[in-house]
């Protein structure tokens, strides 16, 4: 079985020294996957390990994250699984060409409304905004920056606390954009 | 003012809610079997046939486990 | 690994409460309020397992039909889902589950089952 990462195009740079990986070519694409290790439980530290091999091959290529847990019997079924979606794939990979993600999460004390975010929105590509989970949770957000534009969005979600002090915003990345793989 | 909350715990929830809902979705295929016979091949597409039938066809195959 | 904090609120804390609902989802666990939950919950999957069996059950009566399997296996399959029947009445009682319970209305596309 093996472990499915993520999917860049094809041929790209070289692979980093880890998790055994492998890009497995398919007509201008390539799974990058490496063989599946024994099914534990879905740990932290799993996850985080995960996580940092897909931001390692972030570094030097773009690149759709594949969901946690991916597993499939071979490379075959890998190479087959790009083809069928060759197209979507193709699409998706250029809108997130030389960005990242960031995810920004507004608690507050009291039930109540999540700030304005034009200037947010301005700042990114693309966004993913939903309402919270719970009544602490205004909003739940994914943007799709530009990699050297993370730190001016940085500072705007800084202003917005600022100007907003009854509210804690919550912005962490820049992740691999999991938000924007599918369409 | 600020907990002892580790900036990896906070982040933890960001990172669960991308790894486990978010990214590329690989669709498989699973074959349901009962008393070790295979009844009912299910794809994720929600394409739900009878594994006689696309044997008969040259069956796609078959990349997951029994369960 | 890199630190992934952006920006950090001033005030944390509100952020403190997310611990054990990230455990549940980690570790898959029933959360608080054991009852309702948990029989909403069994409601739920044991009408999923009731699709799957009455599903398979109906393949596994047309496989029959059909011929190509060998009288072993009928045998087994018909033993199999005599267990699997059995089973489910246990399962339904120990939650205090009736058929009628075990049904999804759909709305418009009417019952599942």
């Amino acid at each position: 079985m093996i472990e499915l990462y993520a999917i860049a195009r094809h041929p790209g740079p070289p692979l980093p020294d880890l998790a055994q990986l492998r890009a497995v070519p398919s007509n201008g694409l390539a799974a990058l996957c490496g063989p599946a290790a024994d099914e534990g439980e879905t740990t932290e530290e799993a996850l985080w390990r995960h996580e940092e091999i897909v931001e390692a091959l972030m570094l030097d290529r773009d690149l759709l994250p594949v969901r946690y847990g991916t597993r499939l019997a071979d490379e075959q079924a890998a190479a087959d699984a790009v083809a069928e979606r060759r197209g979507e794939l193709l699409a998706a990979l250029e809108h997130v060409r030389g960005a990242v993600e960031l995810s920004l999460r507004v608690r507050a004390r009291s039930p109540g409304r999540a700030p304005e975010l034009h200037a947010l929105r301005s700042l990114a590509r693309d966004q993913v905004e939903r309402p919270g989970r719970d009544e602490h949770e205004l909003l739940r957000a994914a943007y799709l920056v530009d990699r050297d534009a993370v730190e001016r969005f940085s500072e705007e979600v800084a202003r917005l606390q600022d100007a907003n002090p009854e509210l804690a915003l919550l912005l962490t990345g820049p992740w691999p954009p999991y938000s924007f793989s599918q369409r | 003012m600020s907990s002892s909350i580790a900036g990896r715990d906070v982040a933890l929830v960001d990172l669960v809610d991308r790894l486990l809902a978010g990214g590329v979705v690989i669709a498989g295929d699973i074959t349901l079997s009962v008393a070790d016979i295979d009844l009912v091949h299910v794809s994720l597409r929600a394409l739900v046939s009878s594994v006689p039938s696309l044997e008969a066809r040259g069956a796609m195959p078959r990349m997951g486990d029994s369960l | 690994m890199t630190d992934k904090i952006l920006h950090l609120p001033p005030d944390l804390d509100l952020f403190a409460s997310e611990r054990p609902r990230l455990d549940n989802a980690l570790t898959r666990r029933i959360g608080a309020d054991p009852e309702n939950l948990e029989r909403g919950l069994a409601q739920l999957v044991l009408t999923v397992v009731e699709l799957l069996r009455q599903l398979m059950e109906r393949q596994a009566l047309r496989r029959i039909d059909a011929g190509g399997l060998t009288p072993e296996q009928e045998e087994r399959l018909g033993q199999t889902f005599l267990e699997l029947s059995r089973r489910m009445d246990e399962l339904k009682s120990e939650f205090g589950l009736d058929d009628e319970d075990l049904n999804l209305n759909l709305g418009p596309l009417g019952n599942l089952l």
